[in-house]
This record gives structure tokens, C-alpha cells and sequence, in this order.
């Protein structure tokens, strides 16, 4: 534990103090609980399948501005608001806010806090070192608000873009909330270059009732990159969220889920596909909290781990004493290509209560051999006959983002990254 | 099912007490409470130990004062005092009994109460064609008869206590004991191995069959006693055993530590069947007393196509925390884990197991069968890993959990580790209710709501409760349901 660089991060807090208003003395508190947890090591439970010796390597500067703005990429479809951070700065010109400002409330976290210093209460705090961390650097993000029965059609699309910061970190904020009935869809993507900075995102959510709000996340960081990234969401009585990522990009990447059903009928649906190779760790971990009776879960997540790739994935359903009828159900399939890569699971079931249904299921394996051999004697080749089964492993974890456009430009990316892979083995 | 009728007679004469809770008064004779290197060497003393048996306690002591004791498991107890316990508890006796005339009658009585056919004559009376069974009895801390030797002999079979094998056979014990589990293996191995005071050790020789079931008797009946069985079993190549161990206690309002190690070693083509029925004292209907179960039992499948077979039901103890594994070392070799623990009341169990595939063409498969009633919290914890030279490995595991009341928990913490492609693992895990459509079919039948919840418990275990031998089943089905006595309505 000596080797952790945790002064490092004091100063940044004492230079972030007064910036954003209401914020003071929430930083002091998330940095005491920082310091006292500690960031986790291998012997954390919750982390065993995770590398983040980086993290206790050396103390991650906050990123500054870019110094030239870099080229963004298309959205990956129809849009109805884009907002763009560059090293965790929000970006005016590059962001698009549409009409959307004319019937939800969505700016930039520090302007919220400007005009409402009192709103900084209903930040999340975080539960472990790195989410405390987040708490006491925050700077900026996303702010919606979904007014009762107002419907989003076309996603939300926040770019994020990390440029030129070598040791730098960005630990942003995103506040989400819909009225009852509302609905949204709000699309996240990562992107940087090849230096070695850190994405520490933390994206909190609140779902009335009968409200429903998809979150898609793409993670395409740079080759050297750090990735943590949470979500905290909490849903009442019938509203649904529903969380689709796709993991490809960085050299440690971890997602967390923590959804708390709140209310009766309310619905969380947690899937990914994580793809991991040369030496990438990528690690989901979700943990959905029944807490009332009749609410449902599914969880649907496929990796695939080619060679030295770690793929990694616990979720956890807890099902609180009362909470009667739950239906929780998690499927979890891994792909294992070679020797040199890993694959691991624990898909744990914590239950209180005695009528529910609740199951798992994980496998892993291999390509089936057999539907090679039959698609190769159709006369297709086998690098083309592996794409075409890895493109239906990994479906039915797509199946449910809303946008057909945005889907395909995910499925897309699975594709690209099995061209990778028998490129490098032809060659 | 045939049993049922006969299990639910039983519950009624037992009405839902526990049936083993009488105490055997025998003078017994004890090391000074506590734990100290002085009571190491006191219990060494008294087995008659060798000197370099002497050190290996002492350093597994030694190693054992620097660590910690274990909380990752769902359990939760109060601290064990470890310098309020007596380590070493002997029915009292001027020598090692020479045969069972010799062996105190009051200590026969309790087996007999327990229904262990201790005396040969008994079995052999028996019913004709029953499956004849060696017992080894263990009473408190030491082995007090070992029953066919004789027969055992011919067949070159070695069945006795550890503490004789030291003396008898010191290279086979000292080139295998703590092969399996190294004394620093965990908290309680460790301490296992400075105080532990008996045990049986089985070493069947090549290409032997071995003629009859083994068994061990654990009974704890001394106040304040901890119990630290050692067993190990060696079955050289192509040889084939299959070991039963049963366990009681009287009832105690105080927890009484069991923290023992059991050690299995199959060669080439060697064979091990292991079975369990535990049922040590649970405590009472408040969660007073009871028996602490923290036991590390694993296997070496070394030699190539060896098989160990760990079969378990575990209806007794307050708190157990316990894993019975195979290390898969052997290319073809095969691990096999059939589990039923069911916990009632305050009773807590974090049990399952580990298949760890170092071989090629290794194969494990996991069936366990978890059932809470009343406030207990029952937790399978598992894990499957695959090392990356293990080649064509194949595990299949299911784990499935029963509730039978609103206010118990049921857990499922399964773990996937694997680092080869040509493995294929499966694992499925479900969670219910005994569904009301089934109770209603039976009690249309005319069962009560009792006897049909044990009706439906009994096939709900029934894939576990096959690979048990004959003799254990039946008693095994009653357990189920005396277990659950209370636990519906």
C-alpha cells in the first residue's frame, strides 16, 4: 500500500477549490474518503481480474485544454444533440445542442452548478477510491434533464477525446434525469490518441416512473489509455434502463454497472460485448440491486479474448428480503482464441428472498470448429466464416440498442476488429 | 420414492430435536486449554511421536501464529477465542486399546446409539448381502477401534489411525501428508496441522480393489473440545477406494471448533470415492451452540486417468466453511463434486468447491444442491480454472438453490477462470421456490404440507443423493428431512 502516490492528488483538489460553486465542500469529503480507501489492489475482490498497477505507478495530472483541437469523427447516426468534451473540457463549437434546449434542460455541468449551487447535493459520492476520486476532480459533463412525458427519438450523442495528455487524467461527470414517462437515449463514446492518459467517467442516472433512458457506450480510447468508467443508476416503479457497451479501445478498460431497482415493475437490462487483444485487460462488472418486489433484470455480455487479451466479467443480482416475484436472469458467453489469452467470470446470485426466479448461465470455448468446417465447404473462407460467427456470438448482446443505426456501427466495429485479427494471423 | 414414507416416521419419532444430542459420560483426558508450542508438544508427546513429526508441528504452529484468519466467506461468528479451547481430548485409558473387548463399553453404547455397526458380529448379523464396512471410530480426538483389520490386511490395504501410520509407516505419511494441502495452505490448515491429534490414514496398493467401504465415525463429545482430524488417503495405480465419513456431536450450548484436513492422493488409473454426510450438532431452533465446521479437504488427481469423487450432504454444523477440491494434475484425469447442503434456522454454510485443470483432457463435473429454510444463509462458492496448458479441458457445473422460507438467503458465487481456447466450460445456476403447483398436486394426494415439502426437497437432490453409497443414502434421505422439520408453515 506504500507505493500509492495518494498526496499526488490533494493539490489538484486545493487548486479545483472555489471553481465550481457548491462543490467545496463535497471535494474535501470525497477526497477523505479517497485517501482512507485507498485504490484497489490485487487483492480487492471486486478488482482480482483487473490491472491497475498504473494507477498506483504514478499520480495522473488533470488534462488541460488541447492545444490543437483534433479532427472529431461522425456521430454514429441520426443525432438529436451532440456535446463534445476534449480532455474533459466541454467543447462549444465543436457541440451540436439541436432544438433540444427548447423542451429539456441539457448544458454543460459547470454552467449548471453556476446558476443552481445547491443542485451539487445530488451528486453521487462514489462507494470506492477511484468514484471518490472522480467526486473530488470533477469539472465538467453533461447535464439532462427529461421533463414528465417528454420523448427524445434520435440519441444523445457525448463525444469524449483525449489529445496530447500523457499522464493526464479527466475525471468527468455526467447527471442524467427523466421525468415520469420521458424517454431518452443517450450515447456515450471514447476516444483519444496514443498517449497514455485516464478516462475516469461517472455517469449517474435517475429514471421515474414509467420513464425510460438507453445508454450506449462505445470505448474506443487510444492504445495506452486507462478506462474506468461507472454507472450509477436508480429506477422507480416501471421505468427501464437499459445499458449496451462495447468495449475494444484502451490497455485497461473497466466498466461498472450499479442499478438499484426502486420501484415495482421497474427493469434493468445491463449487456456489452468486450473485445480484448495485445495485451489489453477488459473488465465489466455490474451489480444490479433488487430492492422492491416485481422488478426484472437481464443481463446479456460477450467477450472475446485473442492473444495475451483478458476479458473479464462479475455481475452481481442481489434480491433484497421483500423483494417478492423478482425475475433475474444473466447470460454471460466468452470466446477464448489462444493459449496466451484469459477469460474469467463470476456471475454471483445473492438472494433474500424466497419467490423469485433468478438464474445464470456463463460458458466458455472456442469458435465451434464444426460450423466453421460446414461454412468453409459452403465455399466461404475461414476468415471470413469466423467473422460471420463472431458477428452472431456477440448479436444478441446488441440486440437491444434502440437505434438501428447506431447498432450497426457497432456491429461494424466487431467486424473490423476480426479483420484485425485474421490480417495479423495471415501475416 | 420408497424412503419417504420411512423418513417421515423417522421425523416423527425424532419430532425435530436433534437426534445424536446425548453426551457420553467417559472420563477424558486433556491437554491444558489453550494453545501454546507447549501443547504442541504435549499432543506429540502423548501420540508417541516421532521427532521429526514434532518439528513439522511446531513449524506449521510457528507459520500458523503469522497468519490471519480468513472473512471473505458469508459467514459471520464471533471471534474464536483459539486459547479457550482444549486441543487434545482422549477418552481415558492407560494403552491404546489391543481389541475391541478392550474398548471402554460406555464408548460402544454411543456408537451404538449413533447405529454405527462398530463390532463386526453386528454387521455380519446383519441383513444378508448388506455391503460390509470398516469403521474407523474417532471419539473426540483420537481413533479409538478400527474395525476389519484383518480382512483389510490380506487385501494390503493399510486402514488406521494417522498417529499409528506415523510410527508404523513414517515414509509413506512423510512423503505425502501435506502434499495436497502445504501447512500454509489457509488459516485453519495450519492450525490443523500444529494440534492435530488423529485421523485415518488409507493407503490402497497397486492395482487393488479395495474389498469394503471405509468409514470414519467423528463424534465430538468433550466440552470445549476442538476437533482436528487428519485423513489421508493414497490410492496407488490402478487401485480403487471409496471412503465414508459421518459425523456427529452432542449438543452444547457453547461452539465447539472442527477445523480438520482431509487429503486425497490418486496415481495412474487410481480411483477415490468420498462421501459425507455431516451432522454435527447445528445448534438450537435461537442459534445457540452448535458445531463451527472449517474444513479444507482437497484431492491430487497426480497420475494420468485418475478419478476423485467428493459426494457431500451437509445438514449439520452452525457455521461450515468448506471446499472439497480437485487438482486435476493428471492429463485424462476427472473431478467430480456432487453437493446437498441444506441449512435451517441460524445455521450458515459457504460451501462448493474447486476444479482446478492443470492436465490435458481433464474433466470435472459440478452438481450441487443448496436448500435454506428458516434464517439461515446458505452460499455455494466455486471455482473452475483452466491453466493455459491444459488442452481440451471439459467442466460442466450446475448449482441450484432451493428456498423455503421468506427470511433465509440463498448464494451463488461461482468462479471462471480459464486460460485455454479448446477448453469448454458450461456452468448453469437457478434460484426458486418450492413451487405451489407441486406442494398442491401432493397435498391433493393426501400428504401434508410437510411431507410433501420433504418429497419435493428429496427430488430435488436426487441427482446428488445417486452417487451416494447405499448405506449413506437412506440415512442421508432422513437426514433431509429432519433437517427441515419446522421449516414449512
Amino acid at each position: 500500500m506504500q507505493d500509492q502516490p495518494m498526496t499526488g492528488y490533494e493539490s489538484q483538489v486545493q487548486a479545483l477549490i472555489g471553481t465550481l460553486p457548491g462543490t467545496d465542500d463535497l471535494r474535501a469529503q470525497a477526497l477523505e474518503a479517497f485517501e482512507a480507501e485507498g485504490f484497489p489492489t490485487a487483492k480487492t475482490e471486486d478488482w482480482r481480474y483487473s490491472d491497475i498497477r498504473a494507477l498506483r505507478k504514478q499520480v495522473y495530472g488533470l488534462a488541460a485544454p488541447a492545444e490543437t483541437l483534433p479532427v472529431l469523427p461522425e456521430p454514429l447516426g441520426a443525432v438529436s444533440a451532440r456535446f463534445v468534451f476534449v480532455n474533459g473540457h466541454y467543447d462549444e463549437d465543436q457541440s451540436d445542442l439541436g432544438d433540444l434546449w427548447q423542451t429539456v434542460q441539457i448544458r454543460p455541468l459547470a454552467n449548471h452548478f453556476m446558476a443552481n449551487a445547491e443542485r451539487a447535493n445530488e451528486l453521487v459520492r462514489g462507494d470506492d477510491a477511484i468514484s471518490y476520486l472522480n467526486t473530488a476532480l470533477l469539472r465538467d459533463g453533461l447535464v439532462l434533464s427529461v421533463p414528465a412525458g417528454v420523448v427524445i427519438d434520435a440519441p444523445i450523442e457525448v463525444l469524449h477525446m483525449m489529445t496530447g495528455a500523457e499522464g493526464a487524467a479527466t475525471h468527468i461527470r455526467h447527471v442524467v434525469e427523466l421525468g415520469e414517462g420521458a424517454k431518452a437515449t443517450v450515447v456515450e463514446r471514447f476516444l483519444g490518441d496514443e498517449t497514455g492518459y485516464w478516462t475516469n467517467a461517472l455517469f449517474q442516472a435517475r429514471v421515474a416512473e414509467g420513464a425510460s433512458l438507453s445508454h450506449i457506450r462505445v470505448q474506443e480510447e487510444g492504445a495506452n489509455a486507462l478506462h474506468t468508467a461507472k454507472a450509477y443508476v436508480n429506477i422507480d416503479a416501471e421505468g427501464s434502463y437499459t445499458s449496451v457497451g462495447l468495449s475494444v479501445g484502451g490497455k485497461t478498460a473497466r466498466f461498472e454497472a450499479h442499478v438499484r431497482l426502486l420501484g415495482e415493475e421497474a427493469c434493468a437490462v445491463v449487456d456489452g460485448v468486450a473485445l480484448a487483444a495485445s495485451g489489453q485487460s477488459h473488465d465489466t462488472f455490474s451489480h444490479v440491486s433488487h430492492t422492491v418486489p416485481a422488478a426484472t433484470s437481464d443481463q446479456i455480455f460477450r467477450t472475446i479474448a485473442d492473444s495475451r487479451g483478458k476479458t473479464s466479467f462479475a455481475g452481481k443480482v442481489t434480491v433484497a428480503k421483500d423483494a417478492q416475484k423478482t425475475e433475474a436472469d444473466q447470460s454471460f458467453k466468452a470466446l477464448v482464441f489462444d493459449k496466451t489469452a484469459e477469460a474469467n467470470a463470476k456471475p454471483e446470485l445473492e438472494i433474500f428472498a424466497d419467490d423469485v426466479k433468478c438464474s445464470h448461465g456463463a460458458t466458455v470455448g472456442e469458435l465451434d470448429a464444426k460450423a466453421i468446417y460446414y461454412l468453409t465447404s459452403r465455399g466461404i473462407d475461414p476468415a471470413t466464416a469466423r467473422q460471420m460467427l463472431v458477428a452472431a456470438f456477440t448479436a444478441a448482446a446488441l440486440e437491444r440498442v434502440p437505434a438501428e443505426d447506431v447498432k450497426a456501427a457497432m456491429a461494424d466495429r466487431i467486424d473490423a476488429w476480426m479483420t484485425a485479427r485474421s490480417v495479423k494471423a495471415v501475416a | 420414492m420408497a424412503g419417504t414414507a420411512e423418513a417421515q416416521k423417522q421425523i416423527s419419532e425424532v419430532t425435530g430435536d436433534y437426534k445424536y444430542g446425548f453426551v457420553t459420560d467417559i472420563e477424558s483426558e486433556r491437554a491444558p486449554k489453550g494453545l501454546s508450542e507447549d501443547v504442541v508438544r504435549f499432543i506429540s508427546a502423548k501420540k508417541g511421536e516421532p521427532e521429526w513429526m514434532l518439528d513439522w508441528r511446531l513449524k506449521a504452529y510457528a507459520a500458523w501464529q503469522k497468519m490471519e484468519e480468513p472473512d471473505w466467506a458469508r459467514v459471520n461468528y464471533p471471534k474464536i477465542d483459539y486459547n479457550d479451547i482444549y486441543y487434545y481430548s482422549a477418552p481415558k485409558k492407560k494403552d491404546g486399546p489391543k481389541s475391541l473387548d478392550e474398548v471402554d463399553p460406555e464408548l460402544l453404547e454411543t456408537y451404538a446409539k449413533l447405529g454405527i455397526p462398530l463390532r463386526e458380529q453386528e454387521v455380519l448379523a446383519g441383513v444378508q448381502g448388506s455391503a460390509k464396512v470398516a469403521v474407523d471410530a474417532v471419539f473426540d480426538s483420537v481413533s479409538v477401534a478400527t474395525t476389519f483389520r484383518e480382512e483389510l490386511k490380506k487385501a494390503g490395504v493399510i486402514f488406521m489411525s494417522i498417529s499409528e501410520a506415523i510410527r508404523e509407516y513414517p515414509d509413506m505419511v512423510k512423503k505425502y501428508l501435506a502434499s495436497v494441502v502445504p501447512v500454509r495452505d489457509n488459516y485453519f490448515a495450519a492450525l490443523n496441522c500444529a494440534v492435530f491429534s488423529d485421523g485415518t490414514f488409507v493407503y490402497v496398493p497397486k492395482g487393488v480393489r479395495c474389498p469394503m467401504e471405509l468409514s470414519t465415525y467423528f463424534r465430538i463429545n468433550a466440552e470445549n473440545t476442538g476437533q482436528f482430524e487428519r485423513t489421508l488417503i493414497v490410492a496407488d495405480e490402478g487401485a480403487y477406494v471409496s471412503y465414508l465419513e459421518g459425523c456427529t456431536a452432542p449438543m452444547r450450548d457453547e461452539n465447539q471448533l472442527h477445523a480438520a484436513v482431509v487429503e486425497l492422493v490418486a496415481l495412474d488409473d487410481a480411483e477415490i470415492k468420498y462421501s459425507t454426510v455431516q451432522n454435527w450438532y447445528p445448534g438450537d431452533k435461537n442459534g445457540k451452540g452448535g458445531i463451527y465446521n472449517f474444513v479444507t479437504k482437497r484431492a491430487l488427481c497426480k497420475g494420468k486417468n485418475s478419478k476423485v469423487s467428493w459426494t457431500q450432504v451437509e445438514t449439520g454444523s452452525a457455521v461450515t466453511w468448506k471446499y472439497p477440491s480437485c487438482v486435476l494434475q493428471g492429463d485424462g484425469s476427472v473431478g467430480e463434486f456432487y453437493s446437498v447442503a441444506v441449512t435451517n434456522n441460524y445455521q450458515q454454510a459457504d460451501t462448493g468447491t474447486k476444479m482446478i485443470h492443470m492436465g490435458a483432457n481433464t474433466r470435472s463435473t459440478i452438481i450441487s444442491k443448496g436448500i435454506s429454510a428458516g434464517k439461515s444463509q446458505n452460499t455455494y462458492r466455486g471455482l473452475v480454472k483452466v491453466l493455459s496448458g491444459a488442452d481440451n479441458v471439459r467442466n460442466y457445473t450446475q448449482c441450484d438453490s432451493l428456498l423455503v422460507s421468506s427470511e433465509c438467503g440463498a448464494h451463488t458465487v461461482p468462479y471462471i477462470e480459464v486460460k485455454n481456447p479448446s477448453a469448454q466450460i458450461e456452468h448453469e445456476a437457478t434460484t426458486s421456490k418450492v413451487s405451489e403447483d407441486q406442494l398442491f398436486y401432493c397435498r391433493s394426494r393426501g400428504l401434508d404440507e410437510e411431507e410433501a415439502v420433504a418429497m419435493i426437497v428429496n427430488g430435488f437432490c436426487k441427482d446428488v443423493m445417486q452417487h451416494l453409497p447405499m448405506e449413506f443414502a437412506v440415512e442421508a434421505q432422513k437426514l433431509l428431512g429432519i433437517s427441515l422439520e419446522g421449516s414449512v408453515g
